[in-house]
């Protein structure tokens, strides 16, 4: 091939054109250490990128829900523990209540349940983050409405919320419910706290029923009656710190996939995107080599012509 | 027998035609570096001989003619190959531009902004996909707590920085589409100017050529360089007639016949604001092929619209999806039956102003006086995993990654086709730089040649004077 003047600078500008690309390339690739950063560069990592990231982003938002929940879970399980401490010592003084005791005596116990009823209308209402827990899905109001006698006696306590809890996502297609309605008398749906039509549980209305039996010192019907009554709540009640428990652990059980998947996601993500440092690293200094033989070769070459040997 | 002055006449012609070598030497040196020039040649030849009783006699040296070296071949190949690279260039700048404005990039080092906010993002891909994730999580950080109001405000406030995210795309796609057509607009001026400019150089070679005959070597360079900045823009056919002129044809259409543009080329609105092209002597549009002006159409009508269009069809399925489940639902103060998005598309989409004023006015429930109840929300969170009829059973995300990879894959193709077309390039210039090109060396041994030719003719010269001084000197 017959080789010009304006062949040596012709393909030494293509080759420097061509070096340049290419360590630029690597350059960036080294930076960021990242394999691909446009679309053009790979188009269907790229399109798989996305599809792990939405992934990864609902996976994130799905531990952060579980984070909310469990907090929520925590809250009404200290509000349970302190419940059953109320139907314990309501349980307790239903047993003092008996033939032996002055009317006296039973006229402070009944002042007991009384306060008793009180406090545990106050856990009750508790609100969390703005919502009423034990509210069903009525978060907006207080649960539990208590009515007092001139003499401060509890008359009643009527429940205001419903019987409907709303389940939040934790997972593509799956979603759970943690909430538990203060009472449930519709027949279906999830238990009611303190009163459920299904087990025959309605904490009040015997605590109530207890209040009203010390004052008339009715001792035996307290026996009789009451104490029973008391007793099925207490099992009522145990079973929800049960199951809440068991919620709790299983919150706590799909944080931890959730964290591990999102773990997994990741290194999905980092085969697709991620150089190979070293890799990349070699190839840099092999390009960086080249670019440098290029420059020096050709600035030898483009100095020399016959001009230099002819006088 | 010449005799000595036709001897003393030999030398002459001699001593002209090596300084014709030296001239023409001292041009193709002049022009080294001038892409558009062919190096020439003197062609030599020696002069009529005179026949003598011993045989024929020679009386010297003649220059017939000064010859360009040029392949007719190569450079029909370059023209084409000018075309391929025009095509795909055009393709390549807007589809880069398209890419930009997608702004779909992979920034792993961005991550670590976890639980930095009430709803979570990845951080890894920045645009519209990761704004989509994050309405979508917004919709589930709804449904796990409905009456918390800071969780409704980053939701209306994600779904704008969408919807304004949408806007922008589509308002920045259809600015390219008008950039397209103003630079079409731009080339087509740029093809008619050359239309021109080659008829003029036709008449200048014919005006050159004819009278003296010979061929005007530097007026076809300057064509030839004309014409391959036409082919560039268009896939022209050309062919030489006897006369010295070239024909330009597109299509079968003649444009420059002779000395004269037939035909010139023009653009013109179908009714869509889509210019297209043709020729000013016909309505039928025209279907270049190659050269820039099919690439911009191409790009402009092939993988930017239906990019548009892709946009369009999400927004609005998204728009749709979504207004339809929460007009059904309640806000925090009992209202219902207000749309959650406005607008049609994706450059009109927008957050209803209402709900912007107040989040509690998102309607995450479907019953009223029930702020806890995430029914609706949780429905709207479980949108983005369910296939989308509108979206030909994809869902948001998968539908939108896909318009993504496609723009992606039109731009590789393009890059990958540039990479091609300019190894090919190069390798028809290597070609005809090799037969074309000057070469210093060449020229510099040809200016000693010529020098020493034309010292040694004006030596002969010097032998024939003292010569004719012996034979005057004869008769003192």
């Amino acid at each position: 091939m017959r080789v010009t003047s304006n062949t040596f600078p012709e393909t030494l500008i293509q080759q420097l054109q061509l070096l340049s690309t290419r360590q630029n390339r690597l350059q960036t690739q080294t930076a960021t250490g990242q394999r691909i950063q446009n679309p053009e560069d790979d188009p269907a990592a790229i399109q798989r990128i996305l599809g792990l990231h939405t992934e990864t982003a609902a996976a994130r938002q799905y531990r952060a829900n579980l984070d909310n929940l469990s907090e929520r879970a925590n809250v009404a399980f200290d509000a349970l523990k302190a419940l059953k401490k109320i139907s314990d010592r309501a349980g307790e003084l239903a047993t003092l209540a008996d033939d032996t005791r002055s009317d006296q005596e039973l006229q402070t116990y009944a002042t007991e349940v009384t306060q008793l009823i009180q406090q545990a209308v106050q856990i009750l209402n508790q609100k969390h983050r703005g919502a009423y827990l034990f509210a069903g899905t009525r978060t907006d109001q207080p649960p539990f409405a208590l009515t007092t006698d001139p003499d401060g006696r509890v008359t009643a306590v009527t429940y205001q919320g419903n019987a409907e809890v709303a389940a939040a996502p934790i997972d593509t297609g799956l979603n759970l419910a943690i909430d538990i309605p203060g009472a449930n008398n519709t027949g279906t749906g999830p238990r009611g706290l303190v009163s459920d039509s299904r087990t025959g549980a309605d904490f009040f209305a015997h605590l109530i029923d207890l209040q009203n039996r010390l004052l008339t010192g009715d001792t035996q019907g307290i026996a009789n009656t009451v104490r029973p009554a008391l007793l099925r709540d207490e099992e009522h009640l145990l079973t929800h710190i049960g199951n809440q428990s068991a919620l709790i652990a299983r919150i706590q059980t799909a944080s931890d996939l959730a964290g591990k998947r999102i773990l997994s996601l990741d290194q999905a993500v980092s085969r697709e995107a991620d150089a190979d440092l070293a890799e990349t690293l070699v190839r840099l200094n092999q390009v960086q080599t080249a670019y440098q033989a290029a420059l020096q070769s050709g600035a030898t070459i483009l100095r020399l012509s016959l001009l230099d040997y002819l006088r | 027998m010449l005799g000595l002055f036709g001897s003393l006449n030999l030398g002459t012609r001699a001593l002209q035609t090596q300084q014709l070598g030296v001239e023409v030497a001292g041009q193709n040196l002049a022009n080294i570096n001038n892409p558009a020039y062919a190096r020439q040649k003197v062609a030599l030849q020696t002069a009529p001989t005179l026949p003598t009783l011993i045989g024929p006699l020679g009386t010297g040296v003649e220059a017939i003619a000064i010859r360009q070296i040029r392949n007719a071949i190569l450079d029909s190949q370059i023209l084409n190959e000018l075309g391929v690279g025009g095509y795909w260039n055009a393709q390549q700048s807007a589809l880069q531009t398209g890419q930009a404005i997608l702004g779909e990039q992979v920034d792993r080092q961005a991550q670590g902004l976890n639980k930095s906010s009430a709803v979570d993002q990845a951080g890894t891909v920045t645009g519209l996909a990761a704004e989509l994730t994050g309405l979508f999580n917004a919709f589930r950080a709804v449904a796990a707590q409905p009456a918390s109001l800071p969780e409704r405000q980053v939701l209306v406030h994600q779904a704008q920085s969408l919807a304004t995210r949408f806007n922008q795309i589509a308002g920045r796609l259809d600015d390219l589409t008008s950039q397209l057509n103003q630079s079409l607009q731009t080339d087509v001026t740029n093809v008619n100017q050359l239309l021109a400019d080659i008829a003029r150089l036709n008449d200048q070679i014919v005006n050159a050529e004819l009278p003296l005959g010979g061929i005007a070597n530097d007026l076809r360079d300057t064509r030839q360089q004309k014409l391959e900045e036409l082919a560039k823009l268009l896939p022209v056919q050309t062919t030489l007639a006897p006369n010295g002129t070239v024909t330009v044809s597109l299509q079968g259409v003649t444009l420059v016949s002779d000395r004269n543009v037939l035909e010139q080329i023009e653009t013109y609105d179908p009714g869509n604001g889509r210019l297209l092209l043709r020729t000013t002597g016909s309505a039928t549009p025209l279907d270049p092929g190659s050269g820039s002006l099919a690439g911009t159409i191409q790009v402009r009508d092939g993988a930017l619209a239906a990019l548009r269009t892709d946009l369009d069809t999400l927004a609005a399925a998204l728009i749709t999806e979504v207004n339809n489940l929460h007009r059904t639902g309640y806000s925090l103060d009992g209202q219902t039956g207000t749309d959650f998005f406005t607008g049609t598309d994706a450059r009109t989409i927008a957050v209803q102003p209402d709900l912007l004023a107040d989040p509690a006015r998102v309607q995450a429930s479907n019953q009223p006086g029930a702020p806890g109840n995430n029914t609706i929300a949780l429905a709207l969170a479980e949108l983005a995993d369910q296939p989308i009829a509108a979206l030909n059973n994809r869902t948001f995300s998968e539908s939108y990654s896909q318009t993504v990879a496609n723009l992606g894959l039109a731009l590789r193709t393009a890059n990958s086709q540039i990479a091609d077309h300019q190894q090919v390039l190069n390798l028809l210039q290597g070609q005809r730089e090799s037969i074309s090109g000057v070469s210093l060396d060449e020229e510099m041994t040809d200016l000693v040649r010529f020098q020493k030719a034309y010292e040694a003719s004006a030596r002969f010269i010097t032998t024939i004077d003292e010569l004719l001084d012996t034979v005057l000197s004869l008769k003192r």
